[in-house]
């Protein structure tokens, strides 16, 4: 879990990126909060071969089955 | 006796043999909602006359079934044809659809009553949320703590008597968790064994329907009418669905049982930290229902899985980002629609970005293949659920759907089918553990938890609000 609060002004960066309009106390909470995204972020970030597919890939029937 | 006593299969026995009504069942519940929910607050909507209405026309009408004339209850994020349906939100307060969810077709053309639609949590995630229109349902065992939720409202009135059985969905616990503190059955069902249409997302790739009931085997007769294939719905699989009732068994000899101790043991504490300990009741509880199984036959086993914050917050950022995406629009134009708790743990969806979804989704793809290799070599997996007593409703944080462990995240993200059954009190509130099986293998965790069920007698303990009402 990171130790710092991400500073106010990074974190305006990222609310005006994602089009929201918060209010002081909603900006305050959220970005408190930011830490579970980056906790999250990197719980997800490991080392992987290149060829590891997603969970959401499709395998079709194959062809001449009955 | 007060009809609202039975369980479905005997209220079921009860109305086949003429010596029950479908009409003296529904206005027994209906006596009761209107006596007792106004402390636990468990619906949204009570059809007082549609109902009793429902309910004659069954009583002249040739039997359907075991759920013939059985009232029920729905989260109300289940569409329903001409009756209010608002996903616990301001944005929906007057929305009334014009089509029914798939499961509400299935469960009322089996001859079920609708008495009404259940509270949930806005939009399946944001509470207990006291800014909301709708007072947030409260525990029936005592009603100063948190029944869990999202499907708080649907447990909570089958705990208290206020139905026979009720649907709640699941898309990180939202079914066992209550199902954990209100003391009663609760079974996510394999993702795609029943229809997901008409019940307002959460997150598509996690989003499971299922029941809520009072014994495991009420959840065997309702997933009877609940499974199988919806073509209009794209996760559905058309996998055959078994006779359910018919594999519920005593005995659990032959079978070999995967126990899942890290999570609970070691994982929840180290990856989550001390607010996420489980008490020492639950892991006596845990223990003992362990014995339980094996002194019916089991072999069990201790089984390793990768740590649980892997499982766990993969789920959460898929979830979070699915609903976000969800919701952006109305994030962005019109915040002041969603309470509080909505905004704040969906609001963080806006700062994940696309290579962390597919992070997530590849990471998920790696659990469920190792998940998979884990029950090759047994028939299920038992795990914890929540692990200690409700806590109170009023000391509860905005970010503990992030912050602390879960145990039930993971099988969302495995799509596994999961009961959760109760094993023991603690301060006078229930416990309960998870049975997880192989894709589309409700049938063997149905029979794992009835034969568990029947060998202790945690589920005829009731909370004293259950009671049949004076002069009765």
């Amino acid at each position: 879990m990171p130790d710092q609060t991400i500073p106010a002004e990074r974190f305006a960066i990222l609310v005006e990126r994602a089009g929201l309009k918060l209010t002081a106390a909603q900006f305050e909470e959220l970005r408190q909060a930011y830490r579970f995204v980056q906790r999250m972020q990197k719980s997800v970030r490991r080392p992987r071969d290149r060829a590891a597919e997603p969970a959401h890939i499709f395998v079709h029937p194959r062809g001449g089955a009955a | 006796m007060d009809p609202s006593q039975l369980t479905i299969a005997e209220a079921a026995h009860a109305i086949a043999d003429g010596s029950l009504s479908p009409v003296a069942l529904t206005e027994a519940y209906l006596d009761r909602i209107a006596a007792l929910d106004g402390e636990l607050h468990s619906y949204v909507l009570v059809l007082r006359d549609e109902a009793p209405a429902t309910a004659r026309v069954l009583a002249a009408s040739p039997p359907r079934g075991l759920l013939h004339g059985i009232p029920i209850g729905l989260k109300d994020i289940y569409k329903t044809r001409g009756v209010r349906s608002t996903a616990g939100s301001r944005r929906y307060l007057d929305h009334v659809p014009n089509e029914d969810a798939a499961s509400w077709e299935r469960l009322r053309a089996a001859g079920t009553v609708l008495l009404g639609k259940n509270e949930t949590h806005e939009f399946a995630i944001g509470g207990p949320d006291f800014t909301l229109p709708f007072a947030p349902a409260r525990n029936p065992w005592n009603t100063a703590h948190y029944p869990a939720g999202s499907s708080s409202g649907s447990a909570v009135a089958v705990a208290a008597g206020l139905c026979a059985a009720a649907m709640g969905s699941d898309t990180g616990g939202s079914i066992r968790g209550p199902a954990a503190y209100n003391g009663i059955v609760g079974l996510k069902p394999t993702y795609g064994r029943v229809s997901r249409r008409g019940v307002f997302p959460l997150s598509y790739t996690l989003d499971h329907c299922g029941p809520l009931t009072r014994t495991v085997e009420d959840c065997a007769i309702m997933m009877q009418v609940l499974a199988g294939y919806d073509p209009q719905d794209p996760a559905s699989a058309d996998t055959p669905v078994p006779d359910y009732r018919a594999a519920l068994e005593r005995r659990l000899d032959g079978l070999r049982l995967g126990i899942v101790r890290h999570f609970h043991e070691h994982d929840a504490v180290a990856d989550f930290g001390a607010d996420s300990a489980p008490s020492a009741g639950y892991l006596a509880a845990f223990d003992a229902a362990c014995r339980t199984l094996e002194s019916l036959g089991a072999q069990l086993v201790d089984l390793r899985l990768s740590p649980l914050i892997d499982y766990v917050d993969a789920n959460r950022l898929i979830m979070i980002a699915e609903a976000y995406a969800l919701h952006e629009k109305d994030f962005q134009e019109r915040p002041q629609d969603f309470g509080h708790h909505m905004f704040a743990r969906i609001g963080l969806g806006a700062f994940l970005s696309a290579a962390d979804y597919v992070e997530a989704i590849r990471q998920r793809r790696e659990l469920c293949l190792e998940f998979a290799r884990a029950l090759d070599g047994v028939d299920a997996v038992v795990a914890a659920n929540a692990t200690g007593p409700a806590p109170r409703i009023d000391a509860l944080p905005t970010f503990g759907t992030v912050e602390r462990a879960s145990y039930t995240g993971p099988f969302n993200l495995t799509g596994s089918p999961a009961l959760s059954v109760p094993i023991g009190f603690e301060d006078g509130l229930p416990l309960a553990f998870q049975i997880v099986g192989r894709p589309f293998d409700e049938a063997m965790v149905l029979r794992i938890g009835h034969a568990f069920e029947q060998a202790t007698d945690f589920h005829n303990h009731r909370p004293a609000i259950a009671a049949p009402l004076p002069g009765r």
